[in-house]
């Protein structure tokens, strides 16, 4: 009875995540917008910021896994590789940090590729699993052990923080003060572009071929898609975004430790936010890391306990809602296909 | 020629750890065999055969030949309940390649934090079960390293064994070939998992309870080498038992030989080069079937 | 021996199997016959436990199967050669008959077991030590069977044996399901292949799309002007 009652639940969030419409989108964006008009507190609103660098991250995670069913758990190697290329790109050359922002997406894109190629052919999942995991630890091997480069477990200190930005000539925007408004607005920023650039990928026929992809390789291919070029671009463009919240977050908290980035810990993070609030779905990742973080901030306390849990709640979520959140993304796709049909007829 | 003693050390450095790894990988491959399915928390498993060592040793003071099997036992019936209670309700249902990965992950980062909340951060010794060294020639070999290289081919050779000769392993192929016939022989292909199960979580902590000593135990140990172990299954095919054991050895002779030319934080990559070696060459890996 | 009523099987939200009765005597060999697709291996496949019942009983010399696991179905006496033979591919022939005879009455007497089927199957014995996957069709198909047979089971399901097989080796297999009904085993044999089925079988039943549409002695079924003109276009 409780199974029940909670895939109904489940179910009906799920029509409200699936469908990707504009209109939810502003909708959260306003809210997004207007939330340091209630939230004055700079300790709440450093914990939005890493709301939003979470969201980001659990969105471009999606893009790979829910929506073009690559297993990857190397993502937060292309957060960490964004992260460490802007913060030493800043300090060895003194490139200012909001070029070291889409540089640092660039590089994390670039070296995606590195993983990227050789996991073309590998279709089991557990065998992507495992590349995607090996991938991310070589960082942070090489981020450990390369001290005269990241000084390694000392941390990586003294990143500028993001330059002040002077609008219209004569409106300035202090970021070096350390005032949090300007880095929420930041943030709110990259997650929105990042955000767009998923839906306007889903939309178009890229989306499309994605979607073919994660549902069957082959039957995808025999239909003329290019599966390479899908994957392909599944990599870049995650890996992208990614790499770009990671250099935010390099100006933000201005010192890097290998484990804080390339950590499993960030790793599980990402995948517990996006399976909790829906994977394959828009606005699940979104979901999940307000249920996630948020909620886990609530309830003040349990700040020790946060990573189990994450770790309860991918074990809970599994358990009780396989045929719902987790089903693996056949039939989360039929659904999405069955139920979209559903609701143009509604309207 | 003044190389020819640390070479030769290293080497068999390298057979030791290799052992090591292979008990982990075995348990690893001997999982996806039967039940498809990666097991996350092996790395705990691993953790916990550690820290029982260290509580029966060191807390209880209880002697060596008695803690062994009391951990082994217990993680195995842990390991049994587990498949029992949270994993078989999922197994071969839609999905199931992903949500076992994610309810395994759960699992040890729960533990991993539950571990660290109970029993703290910090590296805690256990002692060596046998003080000393052994010399031949130039060689110098801690008899403890003996021992557990021992130990390791022991149990891998009755593993062995165990799957070609006994009833057990006998269901245990047919239920990793194709579960359904092996049902219409009579085999109870849900307790096979579940004893796989418990069977791979002992080789997990046997290996746990063998290197603790030399590493030292804290909630973080089972890290390392559950990515080792999965590195090591891919490099020795998915499902062969006999392919982890080999991988494991290569592994780590490398990882070992590796030491000598460069500084020992780097070692870890030498795995990694294995593995995007042989996922570039032949992902089924050396002795798999071809099913990547 | 084996009395399945009004069973009712569904898959997923489908039906399948709309209330099918058969009845298996003793010794005898009972033919179940149908074009592809009518529900035959449906059918075999929920009376073993692989599939679940939505409702009707199975009845195994006397006893209840209808609640009981696959696994303790096989332990009571029920025994399959599937479809497909499905030999395991990672074991010797020998291995292959050592799994069947996993049930504990069997194994305590494997090697007396192994050696009487291998004395009934002198060309199985020539294979012994090869892999299973090496076999042709009609050496694994003699293999599944003996396998089968390894359990001692009281009643054997054989779902479509003549399948891919050349028509010597069918009618060779067809001796084989013969001399099995002589040792006094009891026998479901499932086919497509009509003729071959009914010429062996005591009793037959015809089943069309889940449902069975005639049942009666074989030699009668064989002569029967609608069976004819079905499945002989005649």
């Amino acid at each position: 009875m409780v199974k029940r009652m909670v895939r109904d639940t489940s179910n009906k969030l799920l029509g409200i995540a699936r469908d990707a419409d504009p209109r939810w989108i502003a909708g959260l964006v306003c809210l997004l917008a207007a939330l340091p008009i209630f939230i004055r507190n700079d300790y709440h609103l450093s914990v939005m910021i890493l709301c939003l660098i979470d969201a980001s991250l659990a969105v471009t995670w999606n893009l790979m896994v829910g929506y073009t069913g690559i297993l990857s758990f190397g993502h937060q190697a292309f957060y960490g590789l964004g992260a460490y290329l802007s913060g030493l790109l800043a300090i060895k050359l003194n490139i200012s940090p909001w070029l070291g922002l889409p540089l640092g997406g660039c590089f994390a894109a670039l070296l995606s590729l590195g993983i990227g190629l050789p996991c073309l052919r590998l279709r089991i999942a557990p065998y992507v699993a495992i590349a995607t995991l090996a991938f991310s630890e070589i960082m942070l091997v090489i981020s450990r052990n390369w001290v005269s480069l990241t000084r390694g477990e000392m941390g990586l200190s003294g990143i500028p923080p993001l330059s002040d930005l002077s609008l219209f000539g004569s409106v300035k925007i202090p970021f070096s003060t350390g005032a949090r408004i300007p880095y929420y607005y930041c943030i709110l920023i990259i997650f929105l572009i990042t955000m767009m650039s998923v839906y306007f990928i889903l939309r178009s026929k890229m989306g499309l071929a994605l979607k073919s992809v994660r549902e069957n390789q082959d039957a995808a291919a025999s239909l003329g898609v290019n599966v390479t070029q899908a994957k392909l671009t599944a990599f870049l463009v995650s890996s992208f975004f990614a790499g770009v919240v990671g250099s935010f977050y390099a100006h933000y908290v201005s010192v890097l430790a290998p484990g804080a980035v390339f950590g499993v810990g960030k790793m599980v993070e990402i995948v517990a936010i996006t399976l909790v609030g829906g994977i394959g779905t828009f606005f699940g990742p979104v979901a999940g890391t307000f249920a996630l973080v948020v909620g886990l901030e609530m309830l003040r306390g349990l700040e020790g306990y946060r990573l189990m849990v994450y770790g309860a709640a991918l074990v809970a979520i599994t358990l009780l809602m396989p045929n719902g959140l987790l089903t693996g993304l056949k039939t989360v796709y039929h659904r999405y296909v069955r139920t979209s049909k559903q609701s143009l007829s509604r309207t | 020629m003044d190389y020819f003693p640390i070479l030769m050390e290293q080497v068999i450095n390298g057979l030791v750890l290799g052992s090591m790894y292979a008990l982990v990988a075995s348990g690893l491959t001997l999982i996806w065999g039967t039940m498809k399915m990666l097991n996350f928390a092996h790395g705990e498993l691993y953790m916990l055969g550690g820290f029982g060592l260290y509580f029966g040793l060191v807390q209880f003071h209880l002697p060596i030949w008695l803690v062994v099997p009391v951990v082994l036992f217990l993680i195995f019936v842990l390991a049994f309940f587990i498949e029992k209670g949270l994993l078989s309700p999922l197994v071969g249902k839609p999905g199931w390649e992903v949500n076992a990965v994610v309810i395994t992950l759960g699992l040890g980062i729960f533990a991993q934090n539950l571990a660290f909340i109970l029993w703290g951060g910090d590296f805690l010794n256990v002692p060596y079960v046998a003080e000393g060294a052994i010399h031949f020639s130039v060689i110098h070999l801690a008899w403890h390293r003996v021992y557990i290289l021992a130990l390791a081919v022991v149990v891998l050779i009755i593993f062995w064994q165990i799957m070609k000769r006994t009833r057990f392993g006998l269901a245990m192929r047919a239920t990793a070939f194709d579960h359904e016939t092996a049902t219409l022989m009579g085999i109870p292909h849900r307790r096979v998992y579940s004893v796989t199960f418990g069977l791979s979580a002992s080789l997990a902590a046997l290996a746990g309870m063998a290197l603790a000593p030399i590493f030292s135990v804290n909630p973080w140990m089972g890290m390392g080498p559950l990515v080792k172990g999965f590195i090591v299954v891919i490099l020795g095919g998915l499902g062969s038992f006999l392919g982890a054991i080999l991988g494991g050895f290569i592994v780590g002779i490398s990882e070992s030989l590796s030491v000598l030319f460069f500084p020992s934080g780097w070692k870890d990559l030498a795995s990694f080069i294995l593995l995007i070696i042989i996922l570039v060459v032949k992902p089924s890996g050396l002795l798999g079937r071809k099913e990547w | 021996m084996l009395e399945v009523d009004n069973l009712v099987v569904f898959y997923g939200d489908a039906q399948a199997l709309w209330g099918i009765d058969i009845m298996v005597n003793e010794g005898e060999i009972c033919a179940l016959v149908g074009s592809n697709g009518g529900g035959k291996t449906t059918f075999l496949k929920a009376v073993c436990g692989l599939l679940p019942i939505r409702q009707g009983s199975i009845r195994l010399a006397g006893k209840e199967l209808t609640h009981a696991g696959a696994e303790e179905r096989i332990s009571l006496g029920l025994s399959m050669v599937p479809e497909g033979r499905k030999i395991f591919y990672n074991m010797t022939v020998e291995e292959n008959l050592l799994t069947g005879a996993f049930v504990k009455r069997s194994w305590h007497r494997k090697q007396e077991l192994m050696d009487r089927y291998f004395r009934l199957f002198p060309q199985l014995e020539k294979t012994r030590k090869q892999m299973g996957g090496t076999l042709s069709g009609g050496e694994q198909q003699m293999l599944a069977i003996a396998r089968a047979l390894m359990s001692q089971p009281k009643v054997l399901l054989l779902d479509e044996p003549s399948l891919g097989l050349a028509p010597k080796m069918v009618d060779l297999v067809m001796e084989m399901v013969t001399s099995i009904k002589q040792a006094g085993v009891t026998v479901l044999l499932v086919e497509q292949n009509l003729s071959k089925a009914l010429q062996v079988a005591n009793r037959g039943y015809v089943i069309e799309s889940g449902r069975i549409v005639l049942h009666d002695s074989a030699a009668h079924l064989l002569e029967n002007p609608k069976i004819k003109e079905a499945y002989f276009g005649l």
